[in-house]
């Protein structure tokens, strides 16, 4: 980044401000189905992956570029938002049915299998794309300039969406029937049963939304600030979210947000910073999350403490 | 004397190991791995099959220690690749900027991936389950990273170029022939220690801590330092593989942390058979004769397919099947042969009581 030191504080600002936004989409999805099904789902980044694929693999390709392949379902940017994101929402409920639901009472097994699953997506999307990098292409042109920084409008586009549908989400859990639904099987599995709620169901529909959310986030920063998708990019969103989702406090959506905040913030703060803190970039949130769990385990707002049973 | 004490040597042989069909089994097992460079004739091909099987021998050990760490304390582990990297690197630092020997940085890096455990198991084992999975996870990626900003040291993405085991040896196959037995021989005797381990007293209360933390508290155990315990064992092995690894590829690289590399370990023990040591060793063998020689050389699918195959493998085991094979081999198969055989001698045994009973009616009664 080639900016002057003048520049430097509004920068900060301005990228934490973003990063955090699209970040509290991500970890969002996370926490959700870690609250209403307690899966560690680490499935979560490669969903992640497969929603900028699968957006690149829908959308129109433009003009003439070398790393695009001609897609047979060339769909205008809207449409092949939408189609990505339930494309990666049914995927999600698949294998939330098929794999993850039979093992949903041993920790070891649902977080060895999740693991399975992303490398399994992984490779599916190597042998499908090839492992070379695929250039993601901004969905709208253009750029204009926030206090003396120069921000496309894709980035603030990423912002915008990200805000309103995290408020979008948390408004449709704590108010709709469905919502009260996922928060009784959150609290109490057998007792939400009893009460007639079909939890299988409900944590299905949870994962969907969760994917989608993924798939989402995946797009909106393929498209915004890395421009570039490849099969390995699953990692770095995935330790994204579990840093952001322990420094807030598992299942907690509140925390969610700040905690997205804080990590957009202090990642973009290293990344400036600090000489060579690119490389450093991912350590940092690695490094809230390890001091977060060792210092208070429950996080800035979780409400159980998992020291105990 | 000499020959009564062989007598006696030969008798216990036959009794602990001939009579017990799975270690018979693993006897011979090892003697097909020991025979196996004098059955191959110094070709391209076996000096690959060679390399399968050094590969093999190593990720046992990586897979067994990870196995005992998990399978038996209980302590999930993603990021068992940490202490391997760590004994890669400090060998492959050791002998590039001090200039020590290979015999002596080796077990430097096992005592500083050993040592390295201590203060950071210390604080992880404070979390438990998905926690714990979490952190021991972000581990090897924040040395990762590290690695990195340190890249003049390191070698950055291109890692250290490390001088191999025996250089005196010119021709390439006999050379894969002395790794290969150096290999076999770290493998057995680390085997042997981790299966002594896992089935001595410590064992056990590793076990009670895998089923009933709180309730081994409870009888008096120091949980804490049981747990550390699983993890120093599990580095020391884990780091042991890790510095043989870097002089058998002539490479300590940042693979050598890669989530991959754990999650290799977590294949193959689940392919084996979580819990038991035996499975891991018996399914590195499998799992890297299938991969790198069954469906590279015979079948020839392409490579990026392997790993698919595998981990949808592992996933069916997990759901469906999480026994793994060995267990279903030892347990299952093997065990039912021999109860097979010890109720036909019973049966015999009582069929003979009768016999003589009968005999002693008759003459009684004549």
């Amino acid at each position: 980044m080639n900016l002057g030191d003048k520049a430097l504080i509004e920068a900060l600002l301005l990228y934490g401000a973003i990063a955090g936004a699209v970040y509290a989409l991500l970890a969002l999805g996370f926490t959700l189905i870690y609250g209403v099904a307690e899966v560690v789902n680490m499935a979560h980044g490669a969903l992640f992956m497969l929603g900028a694929y699968m957006f690149f693999a829908f959308s129109l390709a433009p003009k003439n570029p070398p790393l695009w392949i001609a897609s047979p379902f060339a769909l205008e940017s809207g449409w092949a938002l939408i189609v990505a994101i339930i494309a990666v929402g049914i995927v999600g409920s698949i294998i939330y049915v098929l794999v993850i639901n039979p093992v949903i009472k041993d920790a070891l097994a649902s977080i060895v299998v999740t693991v399975a699953l992303a490398i399994v997506f992984q490779q599916a999307v190597y042998i499908e794309f090839g492992g070379v990098h695929r250039a993601v292409f901004p969905f709208v042109e253009g750029s204009t300039t926030i206090l003396g920084v120069t921000m496309t409008y894709t980035k603030l586009l990423a912002f915008g969406a990200s805000l309103i549908l995290f408020a979008i989400i948390s408004l449709f859990i704590g108010k709709s029937k469905i919502g009260k639904a996922m928060r009784a099987t959150a609290q109490d599995r057998e007792a939400a049963m009893l009460m007639g709620i079909n939890t299988t169901r409900i944590c299905m529909f949870t994962m969907f939304i969760s994917a989608s959310l993924a798939a989402l986030a995946g797009i909106l920063i393929s498209g915004s600030t890395t421009q570039v998708a490849t099969p390995q990019m699953w990692l770095t969103p995935l330790s994204m979210s579990f840093a952001i989702v322990i420094l807030g406090g598992l299942g907690s959506i509140k925390g969610t947000l700040i905690g997205a905040f804080i990590v957009g913030y202090a990642e973009n703060a290293v990344a400036l910073y600090l000489p060579g803190g690119s490389f450093l970039k991912g350590v940092v949130a690695l490094a809230v999350m390890v001091s977060v769990l060792l210092i208070r385990p429950k996080g800035l707002f979780g409400k159980r403490i998992e020291l105990e049973e | 004397m000499a020959a009564t004490y062989l007598k006696r040597a030969y008798s216990s042989f036959l009794t602990h190991v001939v009579d017990v069909p799975p270690r018979l089994l693993s006897l011979l097992f090892l003697v097909l791995l020991v025979c196996t460079p004098v059955i191959l004739s110094p070709t391209a091909l076996s000096i690959y099959f060679l390399g399968v099987l050094i590969t093999a021998n190593i990720m046992a050990i990586f897979a067994a220690s990870w196995d005992l760490l998990v399978g038996r304390a209980g302590q999930i582990s993603l990021g068992h690749a940490i202490f391997f990297g760590i004994g890669a690197y400090t060998s492959a630092l050791l002998v590039r900027y001090v200039g020590f020997p290979l015999w002596i940085t080796i077990p430097i890096g096992v005592a500083v991936g050993t040592a390295v455990a201590v203060p950071i198991g210390f604080p992880c084992l404070r979390v438990k389950g998905p926690y714990l999975a979490l952190v021991t996870m972000a581990l090897p990626l924040i040395a990762t990273g590290i690695l990195y900003y340190f890249r003049d040291w390191t070698g950055g993405e291109q890692g250290l170029v490390v001088p191999r085991f025996f250089p005196f040896i010119e021709n390439l196959y006999q050379q894969r022939v002395a790794e290969y037995y150096l290999t076999l021989l770290v493998l057995l005797i680390s085997s042997i220690i981790l299966y002594k381990i896992a089935s001595s007293k410590t064992g056990i209360v590793f076990v009670s801590i895998l089923d009933d933390e709180v309730g081994a508290k409870a009888c008096g155990i120091n949980v804490t330092k049981y747990k550390l315990l699983a993890f120093a064992i599990g580095a020391l092995f884990a780091s042991l593989a890790g510095s043989l690894q870097a002089h058998l590829i002539y490479l300590a690289g940042p693979a050598s942390f890669s989530l991959s590399l754990s999650f290799y370990a977590i294949i193959i023990t689940i392919f084996g058979g979580i819990g038991t040591i035996y499975g891991a060793i018996a399914a590195s063998y499998i799992i890297y004769f299938l991969d790198q020689y069954a469906l590279t050389m015979v079948v020839k699918v392409p490579t990026e397919w392997h790993p698919l195959i595998f981990i949808v493998v592992v996933i069916i085991f997990v759901v469906k099947w999480p026994r793994g094979i060995a267990r279903f081999v030892v347990e299952d198969g093997l065990k039912e042969l021999s109860k097979e055989r010890e109720i036909e001698e019973r049966g015999k045994r009582i069929w003979k009581k009768y016999k003589k009973k009968k005999d002693e009616k008759m003459k009684a009664s004549q």
